[in-house]
């Protein structure tokens, strides 16, 4: 192999062969021989705990991330603490100096991180109350609204990108694919005043808080409606039907289902697992982060109490300590999204137990 | 200009006929839809800076409340404060079009530097450049816009330069992922040992000639989302203030009046919201099935 001579930074020829630069690789011999075998069986518990330390590592980072962004804002959240009652620019150090508050950022973002690690997220500006308490109490409406808005995604994207997928492009399929770009451009926001209107007239009544409606026995079904608002209007929709689309026909052209269907086997039972199950969990996975963000809104339409409407109403207020519990928490969820998607990925293809994870999303 | 493919059993050119000749049918059809929404947020924005408009966005007519479309001159009506909704909607368009055009070239620019350099050098780079991907695709967009307010209280610009970093890891990952194919490909290997220096060769062959459908199709998506980030964060109230119109406070507006069964003044910004992101999306995707099936990716 020839090699440009062109300086340090790209391309320059590989010293060993032990590192060479990306734009070699495809010459490189993918498979040291003899090494495969082994290599494939690492058990699915190392991938599991290397894949926990990233997902810890990660968040570390995103803890820093929210830190650096409350670190650089121009009031601190001691500040507006204090705002109004001690005017007195000494004597405010003075009280920073009594309570312990430290000096440098690295003391203060570790000791901040001591105290998220032991769940103390720092009390509310607002209500006094302590934080993690706050979001605990709301979570669960949250998540009972994100997963369930994440099935009705499902519900209606998995069978279009089915059909579509098996029977090629049909005018059927053509209309629904087409109903699903339109469902994914409509606001969550207008799409929940129509729900709501069209219920109105349809029932005449509308408990004011979803939620409450749960409580109740006879106006339950009305807590369902901000889930399918959710699910229909987060925008993913267009996105969750190409992308299973796209996975499933790949599937279908490959030569182990060309074998399954000449010897009479279930097509369906050989595709479901690398044409559905994995790539539903990697677009599941991908999704959260915009499905969360689309919980802010709806929770707003439908005044759900949920971890959405908290996170609005700390940002109308400076409130830092409520915001910044959300975003980690909402962090976590998303990196436990990834996580699951990770082992549903190795458990379902043991090969994978052997990939470099960084090849993962360059696909 | 050729396309060279190598697939597995083949190795030599594929068709000379340019993309668009050999295009499917949906995909010019979405693409020209794309391309008319483009058009008319292009007309409708000049028509808004120079304030070209019918009436006066913010002029308030108390005979004229919530009336619906074309009644007394006003072809969209008006809404709950008697100002004419066609000349809303377009000043409207001045709330988000420069933010968004930051947000894309912020997302474009700093994907690419990210992309380039973890598919053209292995190793270190490209996992800290992975790391970097994940952490930023860990925030829910939403959260952390709302976080940022609750720290600076800033203006659009410096919500669209988040909603532009928050899009770096999707265009990082494709470009990444179109280098590492291109680098297999024989007419880089040729260039190479032709002697051409390592830049030349990223910058012009690689990143010009071959990602550049990518990026085109990469801007119109982020112009779709930072229409969807612009709106939603109007709606909740951290964006563009009354009386200033912008389609997410049109919609919460007219919200009010919605339930009394006068739809009009709150569905009006709602489907252009509709039918411009939609067209954003449309032309992104019939792009990529022109330009980027064809190639082979």
């Amino acid at each position: 192999m020839v090699h440009s001579s062109s300086g340090p930074e790209i391309g320059a020829p590989p010293a060993t062969g032990a590192r060479e630069p990306g734009i070699f690789r495809g010459a490189a011999p993918a498979f040291p021989a003899g090494t495969v075998k082994l290599a494939a069986t690492k058990p699915i518990t190392l991938v599991l705990a290397r894949e926990l330390a990233l997902a810890a590592l990660l968040l570390v980072g995103v803890s820093f991330v929210v830190f650096v962004i409350l670190y650089l804002s121009p009031g601190d959240p001691f500040s507006v603490l204090l705002e109004g009652q001690i005017s007195n620019h000494a004597a405010r150090a003075g009280l920073r100096e009594a309570l312990g508050v430290p000096r440098t950022w690295y003391v203060q973002y570790l000791s901040w991180l001591g105290n998220l690690l032991q769940g103390n997220f720092g009390t509310s500006i607002r209500t006094g109350l302590p934080v993690f308490g706050e979001i605990a109490r709301v979570a669960l409406s949250t998540l009972y609204l994100t997963l369930g808005s994440m099935l009705v995604t499902l519900l209606i994207a998995v069978p279009i990108a089915l059909h579509s997928s098996v029977r090629g492009t049909t005018a059927l399929n053509w209309l629904l694919t087409m109903l699903a770009y339109v469902v994914s451009a409509l606001p969550v926001f207008w799409l929940g005043y129509v729900a709501v209107y069209v219920i109105i007239h349809q029932f005449g009544v509308f408990p004011l808080t979803a939620r409450i409606a749960a409580s109740s026995e006879r106006t339950w079904p009305f807590s369902l409606l901000p889930i399918f608002v959710l699910g229909i209007g987060n925008g993913t929709v267009s996105e969750v039907v190409r992308h299973l689309r796209e996975e499933m026909s790949r599937v279908m052209g490959e030569d182990y289902i060309r074998t399954a269907r000449a010897k009479g086997a279930s097509v369906w039972r050989h595709a479901f697992k690398e044409g559905l199950l994995i790539p539903m969990t990697e677009i599941i996975a991908s999704k959260i982060p915009f499905i969360l963000g689309g919980a802010v809104i709806v929770e707003q339409v439908f005044n759900w109490p949920g971890m959405g409407r908290m996170a609005w109403q700390a940002a109308q207020d400076r409130d830092f300590p409520v915001i910044m519990g959300i975003a980690m928490i909402a962090a976590t969820l998303v990196r436990l999204g990834s996580l699951l998607q990770r082992v549903v990925y190795v458990a379902v293809n043991p090969r994978a137990s052997n990939e470099r994870r960084g090849a993962a999303w360059a696909e | 200009m050729k396309r060279y493919s190598q697939t597995t059993g083949e190795v030599g050119e594929s068709s000379d006929l340019s993309p668009w000749k050999t295009a499917d049918a949906l995909d010019l059809v979405y693409v020209g839809y794309g391309l008319l929404i483009v058009v008319l947020v292009l007309v409708s924005y000049v028509l808004g800076a120079f304030t070209w408009l019918p009436y006066d966005p913010e002029q308030i007519r108390v005979d004229l409340l919530n009336a619906p479309p074309g009644s007394a001159g006003h072809l969209l009506g008006t809404d709950f404060l008697g100002r004419d909704i066609l000349s809303r909607l377009i000043v409207g368009i001045q709330a988000y079009f420069l933010p968004g055009l930051l947000a894309i070239v912020i997302s474009l620019l700093l994907g690419t530097t990210l992309g380039a350099l973890a598919g053209y050098r292995s190793g270190e780079v490209e996992t800290l450049v992975t790391y970097f991907n994940n952490l930023v695709d860990s925030f829910p967009r939403l959260v952390l816009i709302l976080l940022v307010i609750a720290a600076f209280k800033p203006g659009i610009y410096y919500i669209m330069v988040v909603v532009g970093v928050t899009g770096v890891p999707a265009v990082a990952s494709l470009i990444a992922g179109k280098i590492e194919f291109l680098a297999q490909k024989n007419f880089i290997e040729a260039a190479h040992v032709l002697g051409l220096p390592s830049r030349v060769i990223l910058l012009k062959h690689i990143l010009w000639h071959h990602c550049m459908p990518l990026l085109v199709i990469q801007a119109t998506i982020g112009m779709g989302e930072a229409i969807l980030i612009e709106t939603s964060l109007s709606y909740l109230g951290f964006g563009v203030q009354e009386p200033t119109p912008s389609w997410g406070n049109m919609v919460q507006a007219g919200a009010n009046y919605f339930f009394q069964g006068k739809f009009w003044p709150s569905t009006a910004p709602a489907l252009s919201i509709l039918f411009t992101i939609l067209g954003f999306h449309l032309l992104g995707d019939g792009l990529n099935g022109i330009l980027e099936g064809s190639a082979g990716k």
